[in-house]
């Protein structure tokens, strides 16, 4: 006896062990790779890597608020200018003209090759004289300083060609030189992050320099104090959302841990035994991570922080086990009385459970092996281990009027058997009629932000001029001029949508391609046809004659300057812009054009196809991200019917009578679909998170339902075997119901679908199943 | 990007600061002429101005109507020689030219010096002496029959582009806004025929 004690244990130890250090070998991530079906199509391969470190992943916006307008508009130039040091951001801009003599700079010297006004046209007698008659019309408006200025060097008017351009686009209003929101109480910054969208420590760093530059700027300023920061964005999200689960995960647990600690040492008297209660939920935690490891060569957080909850189930094993062991019994006793339940519990769970395990979603299937393994690394050291473990002689007892109390209870129970199965009716029905409006797969109601801070965003964004970027064209080739040289291909095909009303207008890389420019070079005249046919087209006009020397030598200078690249822009608010259009990856590359205003984009799908045979992608974010989580949860539904089909054929093999796997299955269908219902009726639209809810009610009130279908040999037995469930209900909802508290969206849905649907299936199982003992 | 218009300015420099004393006028001064501007609600007239430009051998002529509405509702529509409005409307710069088919809109306050320019004429017709004093050191001469509002660009940037500007007018009617550049072009704007 004594050796295989030590046998066991010893072999337990080695496990432990060995998961721990396969665990340290482990790879672990966080991105949106877990949501990603494992054969994605090219256009879920491009969406998921714009939200996982786009350029768009990697904004943030910044509003200061709170304080009269010079004063915000001066945290807001301190901020920057602290901002502009920051290792973790590559650019800030809060609407000073810092770094725009650059861009300048570059635009005028290199006017010839980047205006696509260009053409051989443009330099004829006709043209400059065009050009001319156009800078005589700015002589007459406030603009006529700057116009005189570049006249002499650029008659033909490149420069003033490319800044209406620029103009066109959209900006946030200014004020005391900085960004300021339309209503001109909150000052505007926006940040590019160093780390990509998905990288969320370096988001948080990002997050934390921002709010460290606004806290110094603040302190420094004598009218500041009312003044506030608030900062949106992607990676924002992901480090408030990361932040608030831990919080409040943290908090709550915290909580809930020191509760049913009490309750269990109230119960056990012993804490050793109320420590020893953890073993097998915390090996079966880490035979599950080991197991993904294994499996899928990386571990995703996802599945870690869902995979403890579907083994939540494994704190239950070691209640049972306690709280059953009678009076001069032994655990081993116990286990032979209560092990064939216990192990068709964990098998039902098992069951159900491994139909994910063959889902698409990377996500989903390590979900199931994480559970799977869980599960059997939890039952296992309560069934080997544990016995052994146990101080002697233990055993517990409840209180003799309560458990008669509760006994009452459960013997009155059947009574409202046909009330249970009106409401589940009642409950099915509703669920009918709502079946449209169900589910949520919006990309917001998967992310686990508040509607507080998506309202922020909203907001913040409106008062930037800076739109939610929902479409956007997508082109790919093996070198970066030749991604350049289709995108202007489609650029021609786009502006003409936009001139059919298809669209409001797009984005442009800076960077004509080197054919285009080529273009241009060759579309210049020689330095003496410029100038003969300037002074043709001076002829008769009032422009005094002397002052366009430069022009000709101009000319000649652009003819013979080199080709611009991208390491040409390196550095300016320009070579910025182009980064933003451009991602290389894998020594391909890909290019981006945003789309703004799209009426109908079928319309310009088909348009573009039309009139090219370029290979493109017509991204819709919203759309793609959406279909996708669809599919993900039509899956995950699929898998758990699947699964539980597979509880009922395992309920049969083992009940062996139909009557009994009725009983046994009834109060979880009863459970899950009146739980359902509740959602629905407070107001709820179910996301997967709600639907892994539904499977641990199903993991925990399986265990339920078959103690109250086990045969038991005394009323006394009975009676403990009631007692330890609900004990095990009690703890369950006791950890589950205070995540129900939670501000996060995916804890709150965990939370509460669990608490409720444990309560339920306890009070339900105890309803519909009468098992007659003897 | 949207101050490029304003980079251009940068390149010249080169301003030049006038001191003037302020006229300490103990009957009639800045502010009860501020106030009787303020209490013109709309007015109308037209307008022939002359430029006088380094870069050209001629002087330009435009001329056409001018309206305002207070608080800040100015129209500058030119008829000759060619067709084109300016319209200033709650800070907005809209500049149509029918015959090029062109039109540009600007947020005046993102361009300092195009502010600055705008907020000469249209605050001195509001009579919002404030804002005028936030642009420019006001020097008040003459008297009310004839007086004259020497504006001078506080902001390096205006400064730049704007020596100074002088406003002369009559009691509550302005009658002729002239301009010196900081490269010493000139342009003179007479009013006439101001409607109340």
């Amino acid at each position: 006896m004594n050796r295989r004690k030590h046998a066991a244990v010893f072999l337990w130890l080695a496990f432990v062990a060995a998961c721990a250090v396969i665990i340290a070998r482990s790879q672990f991530t966080a991105d949106m790779s877990a949501f990603m079906p494992r054969n994605p199509t090219p256009t879920q391969k491009i969406m998921v890597e714009q939200l996982r470190d786009g350029v768009v992943s990697r904004l943030i916006l910044v509003g200061v608020d709170g304080a009269p307008a010079p004063v915000l508009a001066q945290l807001s130039k301190n901020m920057a200018a602290t901002l502009r040091n920051s290792a973790e951001l590559v650019a800030v801009s809060n609407g000073e003209q810092v770094g725009m003599e650059q861009d300048f700079q570059l635009l005028w010297r290199n006017r010839y090759l980047l205006s696509d006004a260009v053409t051989p046209q443009r330099f004829t007698a006709q043209g400059l004289r065009e050009s001319l008659s156009g800078y005589l019309d700015l002589f007459g408006t406030p603009m006529s300083g700057m116009a005189q200025r570049v006249l002499p060097n650029d008659p033909s008017g490149e420069l003033i060609h490319m800044l209406e351009q620029l103009e066109g686009q959209s900006h946030p209003v200014m004020q005391d030189d900085v960004w300021f929101s339309r209503d001109g109480t909150r000052a505007m910054l926006l940040a590019h992050t160093k780390g990509a969208g998905n990288d969320i420590d370096a988001q948080e760093r990002a997050t934390l320099a921002i709010q460290g530059a606004f806290d110094a700027a603040r302190k420094a300023l004598p009218d500041a104090a009312s003044a506030q920061v608030r900062m949106t964005g992607p990676g924002v999200f992901s480090v408030q959302s990361r932040a608030s689960i831990r919080d409040d995960a943290w908090r709550l647990s915290l909580i809930a841990t020191l509760l049913v600690a009490s309750m269990l040492l109230m119960l056990y008297r012993s804490p050793r035994v109320l420590a020893l209660g953890l073993f097998p939920v915390a090996t079966g935690a880490l035979a599950g991570v080991a197991a993904v490891s294994l499996g899928f060569g990386s571990v995703h957080g996802i599945t870690l922080g869902f995979g403890v909850t579907l083994i939540g189930e494994g704190v239950d094993y070691a209640i049972y086990l306690f709280t059953q062991i009678e009076q001069n019994g032994t655990p081993q006793s116990t286990l032979r009385r209560i092990w064939p339940t216990l192990r068709l519990g964990v098998l039902t769970s098992i069951c159900g459970f491994s139909a994910m395990l063959f889902s698409g979603f990377t996500g989903l299937a390590q979900l199931g092996l994480f559970s799977i393994a869980g599960l059997i690394g939890a039952v296992s050291t309560t069934r080997w281990v544990l016995p052994h473990l146990l101080p002697a002689g233990f055993s517990v007892h409840a209180s003799s009027r309560f458990s008669s109390a509760l006994m009452a209870l459960v013997r009155r129970a059947p009574q409202a058997r046909n009330a249970l199965l009106a409401v589940m009716a009642v409950a099915a029905v509703l669920l009918v009629l709502q079946r449209n409006s169900l589910w949520n797969d919006s990309l917001s109601s998967m992310s686990p932000v508040s509607k507080e801070s998506l309202a922020l965003d909203e907001q913040l964004r409106r008062d930037m001029g800076a739109p939610d970027v929902r479409y956007m064209v997508v082109l790919n080739g093996s070198d970066q001029d030749g991604v350049l040289q289709q995108s202007e291909a489609i650029a021609v095909i786009l502006r003409k949508l936009v001139r059919q009303g298809l669209l409001e207008g797009f984005d442009e890389p800076p960077l004509p391609s080197r054919v285009t420019q080529q273009v241009r070079q060759a579309a210049l005249p020689d330095a003496a046809t410029a100038q003969a046919n300037l002074n043709q087209a001076l002829h008769g006009m009032p422009f005094r004659n002397s002052i366009f020397a430069p022009f000709a030598r101009d000319i000649a200078a652009a003819k013979q300057q080199p080709l611009l690249d991208r390491a040409a822009l390196q550095g300016s608010n320009l070579g910025l812009k182009l980064d933003s259009f451009l991602v290389q990856r894998d020594g391909r590359w890909s290019l981006m054009l945003p789309l703004r205003g799209v009426k109908d984009a079928q319309g310009i799908e088909q348009a573009i196809r039309h009139a090219s045979d370029l290979s493109f992608v017509l991204l819709d974010m919203k759309q793609e991200s959406e279909q996708m989580f669809r599919d993900y949860r039509h899956e995950a539904a699929k898998n758990a019917l699947l699964g539980a089909f597979a509880i009922v054929a395992l309920l049969f093999v083992s009940l062996r009578s139909a009557r009994r796997v009725l009983e046994v299955s009834l109060p979880l269908l009863a459970a899950v679909v009146v739980v359902t219902a509740l959602l629905v009726l407070s107001g709820h639209t179910l996301s997967i998170f709600h639907l892994i809810g539904l499977l641990l009610v199903v993991a925990v009130g399986s265990n339920y339902a078959l103690f109250f279908d086990h045969r038991c040999s005394s009323p006394q037995d009975r009676e403990r075997t009631v007692t330890s469930l609900l004990f095990a209900n009690a703890a369950t909802v006791l950890g589950f119901g205070l995540l129900a508290f939670s501000q996060s969206p995916v804890l709150n849905a965990i939370g509460s679908t669990v608490a409720t649907g444990a309560v339920l299936s306890l009070i339900f199982s105890a309803i519909l199943i009468v098992r007659n003992d003897g | 990007m949207r101050s490029l218009f304003m980079l251009l300015c940068l390149i010249s420099v080169g301003a030049h600061a006038e001191a003037g004393s302020s006229v300490a006028a103990t009957e009639w001064g800045l502010p009860r002429l501020m106030q009787s501007l303020v209490r013109v609600q709309s007015s109308q007239g037209k307008f022939v101005e002359r430029k006088h430009l380094a870069v050209l051998d001629v002087p330009l002529t435009y001329s056409g109507t001018l309206s305002f509405r207070a608080p800040d509702h100015l129209e500058k529509r030119t008829l000759e020689p060619k067709e084109e409005s300016l319209v200033l409307d709650q800070g907005v710069l809209t500049i149509e030219n029918k015959a090029r088919n062109l039109k540009r809109t600007l947020v005046v306050q993102q361009y300092p010096a195009v502010w600055a320019f705008v907020e000469s004429i249209r605050s001195t017709l509001a009579g919002d002496l404030p804002t005028l004093e936030r642009f420019y050191k006001v020097e008040l001469k003459g008297n009310e029959s004839k007086w004259h509002l020497k504006l001078l660009p506080l902001d390096q940037r205006t400064r730049d582009m704007v020596r100074e500007i002088v406003i002369t007018g009559s009691t509550n009617r302005v009658t002729k806004i002239e301009m010196t550049e900081s490269n010493g072009d000139q342009s003179t704007m007479t009013v006439t025929g101001t409607v109340q």
